[in-house]
């Protein structure tokens, strides 16, 4: 994604926002999408104000450096966006099984270090709740280790928990196989062909230089519009319209 | 994990992050986000090829998950500035299990807290490296016997570590604030110059953030590490493990 | 009739450790049998299963001499996933084993590392779903479903690759009686329909005993093996009807229920009437819950709970798995906000820490120095109060010597009289405990039940939720009994227990609802 050109990056923009409307998750990754627009603006007005920045280095502002600041900010923000809808709506679980199989193991390990955390989050709160009724009245930061020592303390005797059971029920015995498949459907082919069609469009756009992908600076003047690239852009909201899947969680 | 690959991998990861003072030098015109992908690419490839062939084992893998999931109940209450209770679980897992150890835990546990909190972006694999280099080298410096002057070096090493974070993980986007100031990168400009802008970036933009996370870390250490260090040893013990 | 175990002069000691856990053990476990392991709590219950399937001492390290056959494998000379298909394992607590989030691929997990085929793997699953009555649970996440559920799950997900062999660490600690009677029938039917070998180590030996047909004893290294009258009778264990068996000289030595009632209808012992425990609080009322309605998000817990604590009065709160008895607790230490209602220390509401101090389920929670000493003195320093630990600690049977041992180095049971003993020392004037005798043997239950005696009678108060009815019978002055968070019966525990279907004490079911524990038959028979 390398376009400064504004048109395709509010239509971008749209298509995520449609996207996100569409199938966000409840969850903490629902946060995401607002957090990363934020971002997305501060990163905006953080690159203009390095350009405003500029008189104390002894160069003129000009209108274009603030217009090609402000576009590149915004081709961040947009960036961003992506990024949040992207996280708003995906299953992390369905995202670790699409790893390779050589990674095996570390994604156990991150898959499980995910499915524990709300437990270990719960701990934070059973351990603190437990100090206060036995007294604890210290002052707060140190009554730390009260805190944090009986969460890792815990966590330690899990793992040594989790080790012997995945130890006896034979992992690293060798060749596995898996009960799992992620299946193709109509919804992921069509996912599939669409992407590469607007990967496509995009590196055919820039490769012969058509359709204005950067804005012209000097001088400063109103990129085109294509048709083609409009439509390719417009197709990231496809997802919007399928159907989501069954959530059995 | 072999030590020369470990070398490999880790020199691909410098390169990840420094190439915006090496390779204006070189070919000015190739652009930022396609160098990255292919860089990244050639890092996974290389950690994980090991990875699977000598296999983790259900201790390491266990041990990973539980501290994984400790740092991203931590991380969950946010930074304050530059600070993340999180780092404390590196810190002293990496100590206390060895620089490979603290690699791995840092990457995989940045990887899940992101998974959780949905913060999946092209800034993970970055955030990935820079706290597993954090965890490595918790794990590099020495540690003498006697308890004071263990942590006293740990907490040191905390410090510094803070800064150096601060100042790595802010090179991943530096090259897209691109402009014609003298704080941004400039593609066509030597290596020196460039270091120069990015110097004066970091004073500017991260080094007071950062002193906070220093801070925090020193604190954070001085409070916990010898407890968590005694639970640790204690659960490798039990373990029977012996990852150094 | 072949063999399922072997061990032959087997000597283990864990790293580090001078004491030899198993010293020359030599015993066989015939095919097909549904065997009790028994041991005081620390014996060596957890290990004699792990040198089963090989983490002892592949997993744990430590010195180990003798020779272990598990289906005619020697465990020394594969590792224990060598042995996954013939052996399954359920730890103590099934929810740090689970490997994969959604309840399905838990059971396939074992399987998929068997490189079990999908469609053999996919048949396996269907099957267990359907054993343990979990179908409906499948899609679920391994971490959200109920302690009960866990349990099944855990079972299911060792049963699955087809194991000949079953060991269990304390199944039933989690749950309510009712949710043990159906996981027991369902181990049952798999050692008489499939010719299984069940192993099941437990303290609560009145829900096993009646299923088990061979039991091994552990005591002090050496292991017994026989029937389980005999083995219980040589380790000094047993449930409450072995003890009333032993007191009115009944032979063979009752186990179940069913046994004594027997005896009882052959031979009437002669029994003077019951004393009553009960007394009278003149002091009046300590703090009190009124109309208190709580809960979490949009969930209600508690519909309207009206109830007051007298001074100098024990309090048992009963009531299956999901009642409202830790919501309860928590409330009425003031950590959990009312929906409506109040809650009332005398006049004010409770101070957590002071005027009311829970030691809350998971003791661990509790425990975060180094050693037991500093555990005790940091509370005391909190309240600023003086006292001695070796004292406090000697309450609860335990010896001075364990005052410089780390926490969390102990035993499950002693673990969780040292934060029990770390929470009694804010000297709140209501002592609150949610399942204090998990992991207790019944030495250490007796002492647990004698110090809170002494607690009370210094015009405090004590309130403890417990699944344990033998427990709550043995101290309860009062028995509140929750469902579905309302508070559905309350009053003495001869009225309230005696004639429960599900929370009856054994001495009750035997000699009817007057009669609670042995030690009233035992007053009775010396009178």
């Amino acid at each position: 994604m390398s376009t400064t050109n504004p048109f395709y990056l509010i239509v971008i923009g749209a298509a995520a926002w449609l996207v996100y409307a569409a199938h966000r998750r409840p969850g903490p990754q629902l946060r995401s999408f607002r957090i990363f627009i934020w971002f997305g603006a501060i990163a905006m007005a953080a690159r203009t104000a390095l350009v405003l920045l500029n008189p104390v280095l002894h160069i003129a502002i000009t209108t274009s450096s603030v217009v090609v600041a402000l576009l590149e900010g915004a081709r961040i923000a947009v960036l961003l966006c992506v990024f949040g809808t992207f996280n708003s709506v995906s299953d992390p679980y369905d995202l670790l099984r699409l790893s390779p199989r050589r990674l095996y193991e570390p994604v156990l390990a991150a898959g499980l270090a995910l499915s524990l955390a709300p437990r270990t989050i719960a701990t934070v709160a059973e351990v603190r709740e437990a100090q206060r009724v036995r007294g604890a009245n210290a002052a707060r930061w140190r009554a730390l280790p009260a805190l944090v020592v009986p969460v890792l303390e815990t966590g330690m005797e899990e793992a040594v928990a989790l080790a012997e059971s995945m130890d006896a029920r034979g992992h690293g015995r060798g060749r596995r196989t898996s009960y799992r498949v992620s299946s193709w459907d109509l919804g992921s082919g069509t996912m599939v062909i669409a992407s590469l069609l607007v990967l496509g469009t995009i590196a055919w756009s820039a490769a012969t230089g058509r359709g204005d992908l950067s804005v012209a600076m000097s001088p400063l003047q109103w990129p085109g519009v294509s048709p083609v690239l409009v439509t390719a852009s417009a197709a990231i909201a496809i997802p919007a319209f399928l159907p989501g899947r069954e959530e059995g969680r | 994990m072999k030590p020369w690959l470990f070398v490999i991998a880790n020199v691909v990861g410098v390169f990840v992050f420094a190439w915006p003072f090496i390779v204006p030098a070189v070919a000015p015109h190739i652009d930022a986000p396609w160098i990255l992908g292919v860089l990244m690419l050639c890092l996974g490839a290389l950690l994980f090829a090991e990875l699977e062939r000598a296999g983790l084992g259900p201790k390491i893998v266990a041990l990973i998950a539980v501290l994984g999931s400790a740092m991203v109940a931590l991380r969950l209450p946010g930074y304050v500035a530059g600070f993340s209770a999180m780092f404390i679980v590196v810190l002293v897992a990496g100590n206390s299990f060895g620089p490979g150890f603290g690699f791995l835990l840092g990457a995989v546990g940045t990887f899940a807290s992101a998974l959780f909190v949905g913060g999946l972006g092209p800034w993970l694999p970055f955030q990935m490296i820079a706290v597993g280099w954090v965890g490595a080298g918790a794990g590099i410096v020495p540690r003498p016997s006697s308890w004071p002057r263990r942590i006293a070096i740990l907490a040191a090493y905390g410090f510094v570590a803070a800064f150096l974070f601060g100042a790595v993980i802010n090179l991943y986007f530096w090259p897209f604030l691109a402009g014609s100031s003298r704080l941004g990168w400039h593609a066509g400009a030597g290596g020196l110059v460039n270091l120069r802008h990015y110097a004066a970036f970091y004073a500017v933009t991260s080094l007071g953030w950062d002193a906070i996370g220093a801070i925090g870390n020193v604190v954070l250490v001085l409070l916990l590490a010898r407890p968590l260090l005694g639970a640790f040893d204690r659960a490798a013990r039990r373990m029977n493990l012996d990852v150094r | 009739m072949t063999d399922a175990v072997t061990f032959e002069r087997v000597t283990f000691a864990y790293p580090g450790a001078g004491d030899a856990v198993l010293s020359d053990v030599s015993f066989e476990v015939p095919e097909g049998s549904f065997v009790l392991v028994a041991g005081a709590t620390g014996a060596g219950k957890s290990t004699l299963l792990r040198a089963m399937n090989g983490l002892v001492p592949h997993f744990s390290g430590g010195r180990f001499r003798g020779v272990v056959r598990v289906g005619g494998t020697d465990t020394r000379a594969v590792a224990p996933r060598e042995l996954s298909h013939e052996v399954a394992f359920v730890p103590q607590d099934p929810g740090a084993s689970f490997v994969v989030d959604r309840v399905e691929d838990e059971l396939a997990y074992a399987m998929e590392n068997l490189a079990f085929d999908r469609n053999r793997m996919r048949r396996r699953i269907e099957e267990t779903l359907d054993l343990l009555d979990l179908a409906h649970l499948r899609d679920r996440s391994v971490r959200t479903i109920s302690g009960g559920e866990r349990q099944r799950v855990a079972i299911a997900a060792a049963l699955t690759p087809g194991p000949r062999l079953l060991l269990l660490d304390e199944p039933t600690s989690q749950l309510d009686p009712q949710g043990a009677e159906n996981v027991l029938a369902a181990l049952q039917r798999l050692v008489h329909d499939l010719g299984m070998t069940v192993l099941i180590a437990e303290h609560r030996l009145e829900r096993v005993a009646g299923f088990v047909d061979l039991a091994l004893g552990i005591a002090a290294g050496n292991v017994t093996t026989g029937s389980p009258q005999d083995v219980l009778e040589r380790v000094g264990l047993g449930p409450p009807v072995a003890r009333l068996g032993r007191l009115l000289e009944w032979k063979p030595l009752p186990l179940t229920v069913r046994d004594a009632r027997r005896h009882a209808a052959d031979s009437p012992p002669d029994l003077s009437p019951p004393t009553k425990r009960h007394r009278s609080f003149r002091g009046g009322e300590l703090m009190a819950a009124r109309l208190l309605r709580a809960g979490y998000g949009p969930k209600v817990v508690l519909h309207g709970i009206d109830l007051e604590i007298a001074r100098g009065e024990s309090v048992v709160l009963v009531g299956r798995n999901g009642a409202g008895k830790t919501t309860l607790l928590r409330c009425m230490a003031g950590l959990h906000p009312p929906l409506s209602g109040r809650v009332l220390f005398e006049t004010e509401p409770p101070r957590p820490g002071t005027d009311v101090a829970l030691c809350p389920q998971r003791p661990e929670s509790v425990l975060f120095r180094e050693t037991v000493q500093e555990e005790i003195t940091t509370t005391l320093e909190w309240k600023q109060r003086t006292g001695d630990p070796a004292e406090l600690i000697a309450y609860f049977g335990l010896p001075a010597a364990i005052l410089q041992v780390h926490p969390r180095d102990l035993s499950a049971g002693q673990r969780q009289l040292i934060a029990i003993a770390a929470v009694a020392a804010t000297g709140a004037r209501v002592l609150a405990l949610d399942e204090p005798s998990r992991g207790l043997d019944a030495e250490s239950k007796r002492h647990l039940v004698s110090f809170l005696e002494r607690y009370v009678s210094d015009d405090r108060a004590v309130i403890v939720a417990t699944h344990d009815v033998e427990l709550a019978a043995l101290i309860a002055h009062r028995v509140v009994m929750l469902a579905g968070g309302e508070i559905v019966a309350q009053g003495s525990p001869e009225g309230v227990l005696g004639d429960s279907p599900v929370f009856a004490p054994q001495t009750a079911r035997v000699f009817g609802p007057r009669w609670l524990t042995p030690d009233q038959v035992a007053e009775a028979v010396a009178r």
